[in-house]
């Protein structure tokens, strides 16, 4: 079974289309008499709306609607996941640079975009924008939010949108050796989907149909119910496979608007944003941390005290969840007896940051593991070894209350120092570093899934898993193909449409395989205990006779194959066999995250360097990342996530940031000044490895992966660059300009 | 972007008339790389384009007669780096074109599209002006040739009056050995412009030429008849200071976001000593 069902390195199910342009995306997809929209946005950050003349941009021949908030219900409706507060279009005041402040909709592309360009917005830019964490916490800085958008709370007359304290034991109790302190710095970046966002919706009888390249498309459809007062079941959200995602495009942010002008126009409308306007619309939220770090002179780690202020943008979108997701686990995979976090959410007129690969530890990871490095040093301990001295053992309640640690972490940090050689002698000019990650996986969680096993032994799996390149449909095609016997070639998986798709709360936080993969398992559970019943009837043998092995069907004296079987089970007339399969992980309302970590990423990534003295550019040589994964349902995918998600944590480490004027500007808008790493610029080896021990809570012990091999990137390579220069740099990225300006002060 | 007339004429006379009658309306294309993205982004709303690549004059891409080498103003990047002679004669050429863009772009860009669009960080301006290179124009009056040097005016700016376009890039081959080398400072390896482009070049007689861009309005050329930078023997702080003469006319931008002015003067020096360095070995080589 190994060529189609679990641990094969399966080729990816409709890869071939993605490869070669046949996969239909959002933006391919055509619907008679469509609208075409472009946004108007203002050239500033923060500014009062006076008005807004439309006068010669209707002059422009195909333009249907011209909506700005004036047309919209009033007040100007508002949603989000977690606060209710982004409005449809900018309500009085424009609050960051590029936020709409009006939409065009037009016959064709090129008038809508003509048109756009001939509104007139009539603005004041407002003094004072916050752009900065040190701004927002300026006594007289203006308030980003509106405080009658959360009017009871103690913060509401802050721009800290709320304060979290999380930790155990009593840090100022205890006694160091050492104590080392600190201030890390992460930039803001963006995803840089391939694929740009894309929105559409059309008036579909009584209801809407939207279109989205959407993460979430139930999420969507229940926001767009609520705007619109529909009932689900007259929401049909469409979720075309998207072309990268990773995190960006979790929540709806432009559906409601699209959705409005279709209902305005009565024509369908689409929306595309450019790779300017997705800049403007999602980004991961910097962070500054300072760490204390309290050691014993032989490594113990004491305590860790830890600060962490998040700049999260205009808007709040899911990024409270990402401050205390991310800030949680900030001491990491270690035995720490005292700890404490306090986290911030700081609210500021730039870009609203959403979810994003690593959903704030990649942040806290930079920090905690540099600041380690500093004490190992000081202390003179070598790197690895103070890591595997505090490293939580498997079964151990690390964090106390939550979930034990969930797998022999050890094995990983040593596979990775054995495949970079930590005990070889280092080339002159070189530096190495090595650095773990942890990540808890979902806390809550809600995946149903339907398999039809039809009447000729072929297969549809029904899932709500947005794959958006992260492989969902290839593994649950791979759990059906395992647990019915049927070949991969006979299976298709079903996603994207909402009415036809059963319920799945989300894709995110590398669940999918967990969670849908357990409600997919559960679903052909079903369907062989409704075969084993139908068997039984019809061959007049007791239930426990009939076993389902491999695709191959036993009872007493006869062996079919699961076709033969279910034709035979169904008679005649045909039919098939329906299954359902569920998955759920409730709220735990008495845990600070809502619910303990349903599994644990954990990750080690080990680096070798060299740096340009002249230059001081950067060249990695070998960059291993080694995983535990309980079990790799697809060895190949396994290593294609690790990768990615390697070279992504290579951009904000090297090269990647947001770039703004005085006046919150983002200069570098678009590709040419925003440099993300090419092939050219990856590391001459790389190397992914996972620990394989089906310790995870899904089907066959699997746990998550897609994010590990991106947390601990930033600070195995700054500890590399130490090692190679002896110089520490705390700011990322790590431009040559940057280590190039550390080398110049020192000298 | 905004709709505009296209045309496409099979003669450099046709694209002459046409060029001069639209005037400052019309914009020539030939891959495109620059000209669609000025398009995309309203920088550039041209009525009419006129498109060069049907010409037949234009073609063959590469001729040599001997003395010259001839590089018509449709040949790309990726030709002029295949080209045997030219990486026989003018390989820091080839350096500069390889490191255009990437694969897709170096399959439409052209030589002449880069020097014309007058980028200040144009990666192949520094080797034209260390070769000597010519360029060829057509215009209304008739045909004529200019130095590389006179032709580069500023940003955005070359020496074209209305009606003229390029017909081709024209290169001396060296009579007399010489070393050359070109290198550029990225943010990056993959596809990048540069914030510092330098050629070098060593000559018979101790000649040293260097020629840099992306560090003020347009690529400069310095020639140093001193010695001292061609000398291999040369003490370090003699190179240093003649270096410090040869990048004195460096005026980096204040507001960049690629590099701050600091960076890019003390890069320009660092660059410069080992594209010198390589210069003078190849100039070994070749002597
Ligand atoms: C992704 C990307 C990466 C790039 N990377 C680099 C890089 O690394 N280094 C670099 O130097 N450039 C780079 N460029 C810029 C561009 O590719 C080059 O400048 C290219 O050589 C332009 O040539 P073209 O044939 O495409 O010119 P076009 O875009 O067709 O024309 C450019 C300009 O020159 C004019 N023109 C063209 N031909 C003639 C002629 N015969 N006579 C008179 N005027 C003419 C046009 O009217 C236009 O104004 C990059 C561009 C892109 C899109």
């Amino acid at each position: 079974m190994k060529a189609d069902g679990i641990g094969a390195a399966a080729h990816r199910l409709g890869g071939i289309g993605r490869v070669t342009g046949h996969q239909q995306y959002l933006a391919d997809i055509r619907l008679a008499d469509m609208l075409h929209v472009k946004l108007v946005k203002l050239d500033c950050a923060r500014a009062r709306i006076v008005s807004v003349d439309k006068s010669a941009a209707e002059q422009v021949p195909g333009v249907r609607l011209i909506m700005t908030a004036d047309d919209l219900p009033q007040p100007v409706p508002r949603f989000g996941p977690q606060f209710q507060d982004r409005p449809i279009l900018a309500d009085g005041e424009t609050k960051y640079h590029g936020e709409p402040v009006a939409a065009v909709a037009a016959d064709t592309k090129e008038a809508a975009e003509e048109a756009a360009r001939l509104v007139v917005v009539e603005h004041e830019v407002l003094e004072g924008g916050v752009f900065s964490v040190a701004d927002a916490l300026d006594p007289g800085a203006p308030l980003v939010q509106d405080p009658s958008i959360r009017a009871d709370d103690q913060w509401a007359r802050t721009n800290i949108l709320r304060e979290h304290r999380f930790g155990w034991g009593d840090v100022d109790a205890q006694e160091a050796d050492l104590v080392i302190e600190n201030l890390y710095e992460f930039p803001m970046v963006t995803h840089f989907a391939i694929e740009p966002h894309g929105f559409m919706a059309a008036p579909d009888g009584e209801g809407i149909a939207v279109w989205s390249t959407i993460q979430h498309p139930y999420l969507l459809q229940k926001t767009i119910g609520k705007l619109l007062k529909l009932p689900l079941s007259k929401v049909r959200v469409f979720a075309p496979d998207p072309g990268g995602g990773f995190g960006g495009k979790q929540n709806p942010k432009l559906e409601p608007l699209v959705a409005y002008i279709a209902l305005h126009t009565g024509r369908p409308a689409r929306l595309v944003l450019t790779l300017e306007e997705t800049f403007q619309a999602v980004r991961r939220a910097s962070a500054e941390v300072t760490v204390r770090t309290g050691l014993n002179s032989d490594g113990t780690l004491v305590f860790e005290d830890f600060e962490c202020n998040f700049l999260i943008g205009a808007y709040v979108d899911i990024a409270d969840r990402v401050v205390t997701k991310g800030s949680y686990l900030a001491a990491g995979p270690y035995r720490v007896p005292a700890v404490r976090i306090v986290a911030r959410g700081i609210l500021s007129h730039t870009t609203p940051s959403t979810a994003f690969r690593g959903f704030g530890i990649p942040q806290v990871t930079w920090a905690r593991e540099s600041n380690l490095d500093e004490g190992a040093r000081a202390l003179g301990i070598d790197r690895l070894e103070i890591r595997l001295h505090n490293l939580a053992e498997k079964g151990e309640e690390f964090v106390p209350g939550d979930t034990p640690a969930d797998g022999h972490w050890v094995q990983s940090v040593q596979r990775a120092a054995e495949l970079i050689g930590w005990d070889q002698p280092l080339a002159p000019g070189r530096g190495r570093g090595i650095a773990l990650g942890l990540k808890s996986g979902p806390t809550t969680g809600l995946s149903y899934s339907t398999v039809r096993l039809l009447a000729d032994g072929s297969v549809l799996v029904f899932s709500g898993t947005s794959d958006m390149g992260q492989g969902a449909r290839t593994v649950f095609a791979q759990i059906a193909s395992q647990e019915l016997g049927v070949p991969l070639d006979r299976i298709s998986v079903v996603m994207g449409d909402s009415s036809v798709v059963p319920y799945d709360q989300q894709t995110s936080a590398s669940r999918s395989s967990v969670l849908m993969g357990t409600a997919v398992f559960n679903a052909c559970l079903d369907i062989r205990n409704k075969l084993t019943a139908l068997i039984a009837a019809r061959f007049e043998v007791p239930e426990s006779d009939i076993s389902i092995e491999g695709g191959v069907v036993r009872i007493p004296d006869v062996e079919m194959t699961i076709t033969e079987a279910l034709q035979a089970g169904l008679g005649p007339l045909g039919g098939e066999l329906v299954g359902n399969g569920e998955m759920r992980k409730d709220k735990d309302p008495s845990h600070p995250l809502g619910g303990s970590a349903a599994f644990f990423e954990f990750n080690t990534t080990a680096i070798e360097l060299e740096v340009d003295p002249g230059t001081g550019e950067i060249t990695i040589l070998r960059h291993i990342t080694v995983g535990d994964v309980g079990t790799a349902l697809n060895p190949l995918q396994v290593a294609g996530q690790d990768e990615g998600a390697a070279i992504m944590g290579l951009g904000h480490t090297l090269m990647e940031h947001y770039i703004f004027d005085e006046d919150g500007r983002i200069r570098n808008l678009g590709a040419i000044d925003y440099r993300i790493p090419t092939s050219m610029d990856l590391p001459l080896q790389m190397r992914s490895d996972s620990i394989e021990n089906a310790d995870g809570p899904g089907p066959y012990g699997v746990k998550g992966i897609s994010e590990g091999a991106l947390l601990a990137v930033s600070p195995a390579v700054g500890s590399a660059v130490t090692e190679a220069t002896g110089l520490i740099i705390r700011d990322l990225p790590l431009t040559p300009q940057r280590v190039w300006e550390a080398m110049t002060e020192r000298a | 972007m905004k709709t505009f007339e296209y045309a496409r004429p099979s003669t450099v006379a046709e694209a002459v008339a046409l060029l001069e009658q639209h005037g400052p309306d019309a914009e020539l294309l030939a891959g495109g790389t620059d000209l669609v993205i000025e398009m995309r982004n309203a920088w550039k709303v041209p009525k009419v384009v006129i498109d060069l690549k049907r010409i037949d004059e234009l073609r063959p891409a590469i001729r040599e007669n001997g003395q010259w080498i001839s590089i018509s103003s449709t040949t790309v990047m990726t030709d002029i780096a295949e080209d045997a002679r030219i990486q026989k004669y003018f390989p820091a050429l080839v350096e500069s074109a390889v490191v255009v863009g990437s694969v897709q772009i170096r399959a439409r860009a052209t030589l002449a599209g880069n020097i014309c669009n007058g980028s200040p960080a144009a990666d192949t301006a520094p080797p034209l002006l260390i070769y000597r290179a010519v360029v060829a124009i057509a215009g209304p009056a008739g045909r004529h040739k200019i130095p590389i040097d006179d032709f580069i005016v500023g940003p955005g700016k070359v020496a074209l009056g209305r009606g003229e376009l390029v017909t081709g890039i024209e290169l001396p081959i060296p009579r007399q050995p010489i070393g050359a080398a070109y290198t550029r400072l990225t943010r990056r390896r993959g596809t990048d412009l540069a914030s510092i482009t330098l050629c070098c070049s060593v000559e018979e007689g101790g000649v040293a030429r260097i020629a840099y861009g992306s560090v003020g309005p347009r690529a400069v050329l310095v020639e140093d008849s001193s010695g001292v930078l061609a000398d291999p023997g040369a003490p370090d702080e003699r190179k240093s200071e003649i270096l410090d003469e040869v990048f004195a006319d460096a005026s980096p931008s204040l507001r960049s976001m690629r590099a701050s002015p600091d960076y890019r003067r003390a890069m320009l020096r660092v660059l410069g000593a080992r594209a010198l360095q390589t210069a003078i070995d190849r100039f070994g080589d070749a002597s």
